[in-house]
This record gives structure tokens, sequence and C-alpha cells, in this order.
């Protein structure tokens, strides 16, 4: 077996998987916080790439400012949607949230689909053609800035959630509803915040990867599919839970396409959930079923 | 006591109540005679297109609107239906009629093996789990060549043919040879689910919707109940879906596009989630209506992006439920009055 080969698929399923953890994570603190599947979710990570498209070829800006200007604007369409629309929902209606979410993950999809048209569009950053090489390694430069990004991001969040007061509240909210309104927090405040953050980090996935891959109104779908898959094996509303499983799951794929056939790669992510659910029905990091 | 409320509470309020029976027979007479005054074939086929959604969405309000299931499988096992139909009749060459039976029934099948992992922690994975499957198999209708034949999907398919001895062979090619042909697998199909929803396992799917814990301290085993709704959504979905690519004469991968998902969920949330005769009529709504309108598929996929949005949250119930609590309140009126 060849080992460069070998490597090479490695280091590109961890890049892949920091970046699918970056989005299961947003998922899984929206399911934890709200109690809602958003199934909009992937029509947010195009945005957050259509963004970066948007600062890079109409506002000329370069990769770094681009990239805040893109993650800001999604993270305002999330509060706008909060606000709006989720807002409204109650606890307990999980069947709404999902109609709901899916509705305006529609609008958004076939929206964009009227205003920029269905083709995929690349984004060329100053950073297109550099390379890193390390050892036979070869990665590109956006690949190694979104897996960059995406470390960082998750470090973030484990701070924020570990050590503030907004970051501890949210926790409480995801361990249990009724204590936390018990003792006086607000739902209404956390669930927003909460809302806003998970979309970010979609928005920031989406960005950080549209210089990578292409932009294009359906490139949201296959991403929530995958997404799916890791939320149900790390445990939904597990937080590192989806890290882990979004490493699992972006290495097992890339070895998966390398060695064997594209059709098993797209199948990867889906028989593990299954495999998952019948062995573990509470996820690989769970500790226990919660309904 | 209970016979007297049950009275008052069907008591015809005017004459257009009077009139519902005959007007009702009225337009089922001009729907079934609708190929011999239809301006066009094309009327034919929108209406075979709303007979088609009503068959499907009827599967999907026994499993979301009964069970209270929300699947995002339905899609999947109607292009399942659809695949294993077309595949039966073109690389096994048997009659279009053993085909769609088998389609439907290794939907059934499939939807046995999903629901097991499926239905085993909670709503919220049943939910994941079904979506997922669907986006599933739309990948490999696109790349698994071998089988699928690939993104150009399978063209030339052959339609079911009906013999009338003494009257020849008919060719489900004629849109109105289909439209009958339709028209009576919609009959037994909807008919085979009204006879499940109005029976005990129906009244067990419901009791188990409304309070699962209540319902199984009964004896009622909810997997089991659970299962066997999911099955028979999947087995008339499949055998709708295979029938509808037999119309069509091709099967490809956009069988499994979002947009038959958006049209089941608008057909069946407008319509009203467990109520039976609404979701079939807002099949014909959903379907008819976009074709008068003559609106653009894209603008029409955000249009019906908006509606479901303005639906959950403005009619939870669907026009159904709205229906139903004007019954309930007209009916506690007339209680107190």
């Amino acid at each position: 077996m060849n080992e460069t080969l070998l490597f090479q698929l490695l280091l590109n399923g961890i890049v892949i998987g920091m970046t699918y953890a970056l989005i299961a994570v947003g998922l899984s603190l929206i399911f934890g916080v709200m109690e809602i599947v958003n199934f909009a979710h992937g029509q947010l990570y195009m945005v957050g790439a259509a963004a970066m498209l948007l600062m890079v070829s109409a506002f000329g800006l370069g990769y770094f400012p681009a990239l805040v200007g893109a993650v800001l604007l999604t993270a305002v369409a999330g509060f706008f949607l909060y606000q709006g629309l989720l807002r409204h929902l109650k606890q307990g209606e999980f069947e709404r949230g999902i109609i709901l979410t899916l509705g305006i993950g529609m609008v958004i999809q076939n929206g964009a689909n009227l205003l920029i048209g269905a083709s995929p569009r690349v984004v060329d950053t100053g950073f297109s053609f550099i390379q890193l090489r390390a050892g036979g390694l070869v990665i590109d430069a956006h690949r190694a800035l979104a897996m960059g990004l995406a470390v960082i991001a998750l470090a973030g969040l484990h701070g924020v959630l570990r050590f503030t007061r907004l970051g501890k509240a949210m926790r409480a909210f995801a361990q249990n509803r009724e204590a936390a309104f018990m003792v006086g927090m607000r739902p209404s405040l956390i669930a927003g915040q909460a809302v806003v953050l998970g979309i970010a980090l979609a928005g920031l996935a989406g960005a950080s990867l549209a210089p990578v891959f292409t932009v294009h109104p359906a490139m949201g779908m296959p991403v929530l599919f995958k997404a799916f898959a890791i939320v149900i094996i790390g445990g939904l509303g597990h937080i590192p839970g989806a890290l882990a499983a979004g490493l699992i799951i972006g290495v097992s794929e890339s070895l998966v396409g390398g060695y064997g056939s594209t059709v098993m790669q797209d199948a990867v992510a889906f028989l593990a959930m299954i495999a998952i659910l019948m062995a573990r029905p509470q996820g690989l990091f769970g500790k226990g079923v919660r309904v | 006591m209970t016979a007297e409320v049950g009275r008052i509470g069907l008591q015809p309020a005017s004459a257009a109540r009077t009139l519902y029976r005959p007007l009702l027979a009225a337009a089922a007479a001009a729907f079934v005679l609708l190929p011999w005054w239809a301006p066009s074939s094309y009327a034919v086929n929108v209406a075979i297109l709303a007979m088609t959604f009503a068959v499907v969405c009827t599967g999907l309000n026994l499993i979301f609107g009964y069970a209270g299931l929300l699947s995002f499988a339905q899609v999947g096992f109607w292009g399942v239906g659809a695949y294993v139909s077309a595949l039966c009749a073109v690389d096994l060459g048997l009659s279009p009629w053993l085909c769609f039976v088998a389609g439907g029934l290794t939907a059934a099948v499939i939807a046995l093996a999903l629901g097991v992992p499926a239905l085993r922690v909670s709503r919220a994975s049943f939910v994941i789990v079904t979506l997922s499957f669907t986006l599933l198999l739309g990948l490999l209708a696109r790349n698994w060549v071998d089988v699928t034949r690939g993104p150009l999907g399978i063209p030339g398919l052959p339609a079911p043919e009906v013999s009338i001895p003494g009257l020849g062979t008919f060719s489900g090619h004629q849109p109105t040879v289909f439209f009958y042909i339709m028209l009576v697998f919609a009959c037994i199909a909807i008919g085979a689910i009204r006879v499940i929803v109005t029976s005990p396992v129906g009244r067990a799917l419901k009791a188990l919707n409304q309070n699962e814990p209540l319902a199984r301290s009964q004896g009622i085993h909810a997997v089991r109940h659970q299962l066997f709704a999911f099955a028979v959504s999947a087995l008339v979905t499949g055998m709708a879906g295979g029938l509808y690519v037999f119309h069509l004469s091709i099967v490809d991968p956009t069988i499994f596009d979002v947009y038959y998902v958006e049209m089941m969920l608008i057909i069946v949330i407008l319509g009203g989630p467990g109520s039976f005769w609404s979701v079939i009529v807002a099949s014909g709504v959903f379907t008819v209506l976009p074709e008068l309108l003559r609106i653009s598929p894209d603008l029409r996929l955000v249009l019906f992006g908006v509606v479901l949005v303005g639906a959950a949250l403005v009619l939870p119930g669907g026009f159904g439920g709205w229906l139903e609590q004007r019954r309930l309140r007209a009916w506690r009126r007339n209680l107190s009055s």
C-alpha cells in the first residue's frame, strides 16, 4: 500500500471533517437549546458561501475581510430569522419547527436560484494557486485556511460554552429547560443567541469552503445530509460528540473514496448512522436516550 | 344524553347542507368522465398528476397525520418504486403490471428495514433518518451508474396495457386509458388506507399519536403499529411511483427531487394532517392551481416555501383542522343554547 496516498487521504479527511464538524456543531447547538432540528442549516451554509462570493467578486475584498463580512452577513440573516420566525415556536412544537425551517430553506435555496442562477461559480481569492507541501503531502492554501479557521472557531466555541455566562446558560438550557426557567433565565434571549451562533458557524463553514469548491444554490443539501448523520452519530445535542463524529465521517469518506468507489463514499455517512442507531441509539458519546 | 348530543351535532344547518350529497355525486361523475369533456389531453395529464398526488399524500397522511411521524422517506419510496418498476420492465422484460407491484413491495420491505433503526430513539431521529434516506437515494440514482444509468435515466419505458374482450387492447400511453388505470388504482389505494384508519389499527395509531405512554399502558404495541403504517404508506407510494413513471415513459434522478417533498408536505399540511378527505381535496387544488396560474417552476418553489412558512405560523392544523375546530365550536354553541 502506498503510504503517501494513505496520509494524503487522511489529511484530506481531517480537513473536510473539521468543516463538517463546524456545521454539525451549529446544528447540535440549536437543537440543544431550542429543541428544533434546523432544516434550513444547509441553505444557511450556502448563504455563507454566496456571501463570500459577493464580497470577493462584487466588492473586490481580500480573503480575510471577505470572510469576516460573509460570516457577519450570515449571522445577521440568522438574527432576523430568529426574531421574525423561529421566536414564535413554542416548546414541544417539534413538527412545526421542522416545517417552518424547511420552508425557510426552500425560500432561500430557490430564491438564490432566481437571483444568481443554478450554475456553479468559482470564488477566486488571492490564494487560489498556493499549495503547501510537507514530506510529499500536498494541501492547498484554501483547505489549510478552512481547517485552521474551523479549529479556531471550535476552540472559541468551547471557550464560550465553558467559561462565559452566556455559554453556561446555553448548556443549562440544553441540560434541563424547566430548571433553567426556574432560576430566571430568559429563554428568548438565550435561544436567540444560540441560533445566531449556530448559523454563524454554518456561515463560516460556507465562506471558508467557497474558494475550495464552487458556489451554487443546491450546495447545501448534500452537506446537511452529512451533518444530520454526524449529529446522530455523535448524539443529538452533544457538541463534543459532533466534533468527533465529524472527523470520523470526514476521514472514512476520504478513505472509502480513495480506495473504494464514489457510490460507497456517498453511502458511508448514512450507513454509519444506521449502524450507530442499531448498536448505540443514544450516539457514540451520549449518556442516555433523551426524548 | 349522548344520542341527543350526536343529533344536535349532525343537524343540517342550511340549504347548502341538503344539496351537499347530490353536488358531491355530480362532481365525482364529472371527474370520472373528464377525458370525454376535457379541452385537451393536457388537462387529462394534470388530472393524472392530481390523482397520483392524492394517493401519495394519503400515504403521507397515514404516517404523519394519523401515526404522528413526520416522514421524509415518502419521496424515497416513490423513487424506489419508480426505479424498481422501470428496471423490472427494461432489464427483466416483465409486464408493467407486475413491475409496479414489485416496486411497491420493494418500497414496503425497505420501509420495514429503515423503520426499525429510525424509530429507536425519538421523533427527531425519525425525521433525520428518513430525510437522509431520501437524499442518499438521490445521490445513488445519480452516481450508481451501473444500475440506474446515472443522470440520463432510463427512457422508453413501456406502458401498462388493458385488454377488454370484444373491444381490443388499449395502451396506457394514451392519456385517456392511463387516466382510468390511475383512477382505479387511486380508488383501491385510498380505499385501503381509509379502511385502515377507520379500523381498530387506525384508532390505535391515533391513540399512540396523542399520548404514547398512555396508549402503551393499554397494551398497544407502539413500534409494531408504527412500522405497519410506515410499510403501508411505502407500499402505496412505491406503487404510485411505478405507475407514474410508466406514464412519463422515463425515469431519471429528478424523481427524488425536493420538489416532490415540498408538494407532498404542502398538500398534507394545508389539507390538514389527520383530515382524510381534506388532504385529497388539497391534492387536487395544489396540482391544478399552479397550472392555472402558470407560475414558472423556479418561482413556484419559492412560493411553496412561503406557503409552508405561513402554514407553520398561522394554520398548524391545516384547512382540515380549521374546519374541524369550526365544527366543534358550532357544536358547543348548540349545546349551550
